[in-house]
Parts: structure tokens; sequence; C-alpha cells
């Protein structure tokens, strides 16, 4: 049974995206691949949660961060994170257009997360906390900034799914792309979950 | 591993599947999203002491990161060893460094 017995006939499996051992195998390395992702990001939090108190001369995390701005950030990669869920769901049920329009609303929704948080950091730099500003600074903007990284990859990422969906149709090869990249982006919202805590709550805190 | 290949070896998987429905999903987003908010909450109103708002936001993250694993990840769906082994070795390596490096530097 190749992988293209089950396009041509327009006769999907129930998960194409687990329907043959190169997807299962694409799977399974890519959860190994978050476990690596998962140390990448705990050294940057243990750098972080050791020098964020060493502010020097700049503005400390409580005068810098405004809550509402974080709460929508967060507002809108917790419903990107949704959305994305439902193109699978569309997925599962061999709905291309339902599957390709929820894409399309996660990366809007990935673009205004970003556009959120490039605003947030040119206002940091006018209020004088830029990256050599100190110890706190540099280690807030890689961490910050990694995961933005992270989001920007993922709407690219995604963006090219998409382009491949619409060019070779839904079949059991284009599915497991769709499906790993949905569980990359629950993957920058759960390192988000944590951005949003450590960094910007308990920097509120004190 | 073995129940990750039964399904796919079957022609027919059809039938045996019951299509999801976005119920569990949308469960998962108010979960979160109330977890989320009671983080902020517990923040914005600034008259809880710090240690134990410290308690609630990491609680509320934890709990978080759990629903959305199971729910959003296909983590509690059959067939996820593998993944759930690779995530908690990671896990377990992050746990030790973040708090060497807490220790080193603050104790």
């Amino acid at each position: 049974m190749s992988a293209h017995d089950h396009a041509v006939d327009g006769q999907l499996p129930h998960e194409p995206e687990k329907a043959t051992l190169q997807a299962r195998n694409n799977i399974l390395g890519f959860w190994l691949f978050l476990g690596a992702e998962t140390v990448l990001f705990g050294t940057l939090f243990a750098a972080f949660l050791a020098l964020r108190h060493n502010i020097g001369d700049g503005p400390s995390a409580n005068e810098l961060f405004k809550l509402p701005m974080v709460f929508a950030a967060t507002m809108i990669l917790l419903t990107s994170s949704l959305t994305s869920v439902f193109a699978v769901q569309a997925l599962h049920l061999h709905k291309k257009k339902a599957m390709v329009g929820w894409l399309i609303v996660t990366i809007l929704l990935g673009l205004s997360f970003l556009g959120l948080e490039i605003y947030e950091f040119f206002e940091y730099v006018h209020e004088g906390h830029k990256f050599t500003t100190s110890a706190f600074s540099s280690s807030f903007y890689t961490l910050v900034g990694f995961h933005g990284a992270h989001v920007a990859f993922g709407v690219v990422w995604i963006s090219l799914v998409i382009g491949q969906v619409l060019k070779k149709g839904l079949t059991v090869v284009t599915a497991p792309k769709v499906y790993i990249s949905a569980i990359y982006w629950h993957f920058i919202d759960v390192v988000w979950v944590f951005i949003f805590t450590v960094v910007y709550l308990m920097g509120k805190v004190g | 591993m073995s129940s990750n290949h039964d399904h796919a070896a079957t022609g027919n998987v059809t039938k045996r599947h019951k299509v999801e429905g976005p119920k569990k999903h949308i469960v998962g987003f108010v979960l979160s999203l109330a977890l989320t908010i009671i983080a902020f909450a517990a923040v914005a109103a600034g008259e809880i002491n710090t240690t134990f708002t410290y308690i609630i936001l990491v609680g509320m993250a934890v709990v978080q990161v759990f629903i959305q694993m199971a729910f959003w990840m296909h983590m509690k769906d059959r067939g996820h060893l593998f993944p759930i082994i690779g995530i908690i070795s990671g896990a377990f390596v992050v746990f030790t460094m973040v708090i060497m490096a807490v220790y080193w530097v603050w104790w």
C-alpha cells in the first residue's frame, strides 16, 4: 500500500496523519525534539530566574510590565491554540477547506501576537530597558525573544504547510505535516504559559 | 508502541473510531482561560502575600500545562507512551537545571 493509494481513490483513513509508518515515526521524532526544546527553554528560564533581580541602573520588572497588554497577548495565543486544534479536527473529518481556514486564523492570531510583542519591546527600549542594560534585561530579551522567534518560525512553517496542502491536496503525506505543525503551535502556547507566569506575573509580584 | 500500529494496520478503521467533537477542546479552552484569569487576578489584586501568590501562580501554570498537553497535544489519546517518555525526560533535565541554577545563585 503506497502512500498515494489513499489519496487517489479519495479514501483517506480516519486519522490520515498516522496512516503510514513514516508519519508515525515523524510524529514520534517530533516529540523527542520537543523534549529537547523543553530543555532549551529550561536553560533560558533558569538563567532568567537566577538573574531577574539584577536590574543594575535599569527599570525593574514591576515598573516595566503592563498587565493588560500581557493579558491580551496571552488571550491571543490561547485562542490560536484552540483554532489550531480545530484545524486538526477538520483534518480528521477530511474537510480541507475548513482546515485551511482554521490554519489561516491561527496564523493571523500568531501575527497579531508578534505585533503586540514587537510594540512591547519598542516601549521597553524607550523606557531604558535595552538588551545590555542589566542582567535582568539581557535574560528577559533572550527568553521572551526566543519564544517570539519560535512564534515567527511557526507562522512561516504553517504558511508553507498550507501552501503544500492547497497544491497537493489532503493526503497521507500532507496530513502529518499539518498535525505536527499544530503540535508545535501548542508547544509554543505551553511555553508562553510559563513565560507569562514566571516573567510577567512573578515580575509584578516582586 | 504496539497500540500505535494497531489501527493503521487494519484497513477499515473508520467504523471503529468515533469522530471526536469540538466539545472537549472547548472544555480545555475554558479551563485554560479560567486558570489564566485566576493567575492574573491574583497578581492584579495585589493584596495577597508574595509567597502565597507565587504558589498560586506556579500551581495554575502547572495545571494549565497538563490540561493543554492532555487535550490539545492529544497526549491522553492512546499510543502516546514514547512522546510522554520524551517530554518527561526533558522535564526532568529542566527541573534539575532550574533548581540548580537558582540554588547556586541565591543560596
